[in-house]
């Protein structure tokens, strides 16, 4: 029977709803069933992961283990392998997940594949479902034998929900001397603009090509709008716009009544932080842009004439 | 001090993507090409290292002739030389097998400080940075936004969910693998490219470096498609004043006019 081994994450004193979405996963392609709980003083959450479908669930509690530690990780995830000798190893695809699952499949000497959204398992050996290309193609992955470590996109599947018996078990882990020490959490200033409070957001991306086009194009439909100005990553990253302008799974996550996205393809990092807005439109060229999959309504052409073109008839709706 | 930069070269970002004949990849003729753009942020976090303290700074990279290009590119920027693995195994391998490669010119160098970028551009993996470090036997940190050097350490900012941050301490020798927007690249100057020309790129085999028989894959893509889509928007269609029009009804049924 195939052993799966989750490794759980917590976060502000709970185990994540990523976690629960391995454990669906899992449960789905059925075979042994364990799980690693790690942190300062986590008993209640194995407690609770052996309730919710974790099956076996290895508890390792230890002080280094208070806050992520890729060294102090990796000695807790190296232990629950060595007890449980798993075929599959699930991390969810999240800042710990990518930090230390690499190096565990380094140390297994085993494959690994990231980012999935599926996992199957056919005749012993197993297939992942991932997007490649900022989501522009999908790749199906298989393996030929070996344990294979996978990490799994947070919101890809919904989470196990059901209940069932399982065990919980001290795990003992040795934590040398680790090369990393964790300092602080930080938090994003809050600075002027919170996107979070908007009622209307127009997004803009790299093809609007410029600060100075951000104003001249996007600016004055926010303003006839009451909108605030949002972007992509890569318009950030540019310096054309503040930090806290960017949309997405690395920046604000917000849910406004409309959301404009002009010039935005629309890769999962940026979805991921809009999909749930009420109504969304979507500006661009290419029809093939994974933005329309989670568009209302969507315009194949060039925001340089759609948008001032929207702009003055809604002035002229205004009146 | 000496900094290796490991980048990939990646289909350019505006590329029209087809499907190869065999199914299991993109069609690769005819289509430009472009360091990978988490990698050039890498490049220049080292070049700015090289340019406040002194650094020998050696970007890697693996795959066949056409990435010579983007070592050039490299090079141009103010990289000081270029290792090349040229392998077909290589370039048929998973990530895996090409961490291991990767690492053996690791040890073979032995840097200060390993950069690299979180994730590349077409398989987006976001593995080989920490795998790297796992081979070679040194620690790593992902996702990176901030880095400060003092001594023999580095104070590192993750950039974790949400725009939180995470404040690191890390032992040198280490792996360092960052995100994008963490400094603004510079271009190649003229100058920079006519000198470049003079710079070394070394060619090396998996053989060479000693790893030739660990890299057989253990995974195998089967199938690259174009993703199936479920629900897509309703498309406006007609002159651009007409679909303003449409859009400037639909906001006004919204009640956001």
């Amino acid at each position: 029977m195939t052993k799966i081994l989750i490794v759980s994450e917590i976060q502000n004193g709970a185990i994540r709803e990523a976690t629960y979405e391995l454990v669906a996963i899992a449960q789905s392609m059925g075979g042994e069933i364990s799980s690693l709980v790690v942190g300062g003083d986590a008993a209640s959450d194995a407690e609770q992961m052996s309730q919710k479908g974790g099956g076996t669930v290895y508890v390792a509690n230890d002080a280094a283990l208070a806050n992520y530690n890729q060294d102090a990780y990796y000695a807790a995830v190296n232990a629950a392998v060595d007890a449980v000798g798993p075929d599959l190893v699930l991390f969810s695809h999240t800042s710990a997940g990518w930090d230390v699952a690499p190096r565990i499949a380094a140390k297994l000497d085993a494959g690994i594949v990231t980012d999935c959204f599926g996992i199957a398992e056919e005749g012993g050996n197993f297939s992942f479902s991932r997007r490649i290309f900022n989501g522009k193609m999908e790749q199906k992955v298989v393996s030929s034998g070996g344990p294979v470590v996978a990490t799994v996109q947070a919101g890809a599947v919904d989470a196990f929900d059901g209940s069932s018996e399982g065990s919980v078990t001290e795990l003992s882990v040795t934590i040398g001397d680790t090369r990393t020490t964790f300092i602080e959490n930080k938090s994003p200033e809050a600075q002027g603009v919170d996107l979070t409070k908007s009622d209307v957001i127009i997004a803009g991306g790299r093809s609007v090509g410029s600060p100075e086009k951000f104003e001249e194009v996007i600016n004055p439909l926010a303003g006839i709008l009451g909108g605030a100005v949002g972007a992509s990553r890569p318009v950030v990253d540019a310096g054309w716009l503040p930090h806290e302008c960017q949309v997405g799974s690395t920046g604000q996550i917000v849910a406004p009544k409309l959301y404009i996205a002009a010039g935005i393809s629309g890769a999962i990092q940026h979805t991921a932080g809009m999909k749930g807005s009420n109504f969304i439109i979507a500006i661009n060229k290419d029809a093939d842009a994974p933005i329309f999959e989670v568009a209302d309504l969507g315009v194949v052409g060039d925001l340089f004439e759609v948008v001032p073109a929207l702009t003055k008839a809604l002035e002229a709706a205004k009146g | 001090m000496k900094i290796l930069v490991y980048l990939k070269q990646v289909p350019h970002q505006d590329a029209r993507l087809d499907i190869s004949s065999d199914g299991t990849w993109i069609e690769e003729s005819n289509i430009k090409f472009e360091i990978n753009s988490y990698d050039t942020y890498a490049l220049e976090e080292a070049l700015k290292a090289k340019d406040s303290e002194g650094a020998e700074v050696v970007v890697v990279t693996a795959g066949q002739d056409r990435v010579t290009q983007a070592l050039r590119t490299a090079l141009g920027m103010g990289a000081d030389r270029a290792i090349h693995i040229k392998d077909e195994a290589v370039d048929a391998s998973d990530v895996l097998g090409v961490a291991k490669v990767l690492a053996a010119v690791a040890k073979e160098e032995s840097p200060d400080l390993i950069l690299t970028g979180l994730m590349s551009e077409d398989s987006g993996f976001a593995a080989i940075g920490p795998m790297i470090g796992e081979f070679a036997g040194i620690a790593s940190t992902t996702a990176v936004v901030g880095i400060e050097r003092e001594g023999g350490k580095l104070t590192v900012e993750r950039e974790l969910e949400g725009g939180n941050l995470e404040v690191v301490e890390i032992n040198t020798p280490c792996l360092v693998s960052v995100q994008t927007g963490i400094n603004q690249v510079r271009y190649a100057s003229l100058k920079g490219i006519m000198q470049a020309k003079k710079k070394t790129i070394d060619v090396k085999t998996a053989a060479d470096l000693g790893v030739g028989d660990a890299i057989s894959p253990k995974l195998t893509t089967e199938k690259v498609s174009v993703p199936v889509k479920g629900e897509t928007a309703e498309l406006v269609e007609g002159s651009t004043d007409e679909i303003a029009a449409k859009l400037a009804a639909k906001i006004k049924e919204l009640g956001l006019l």
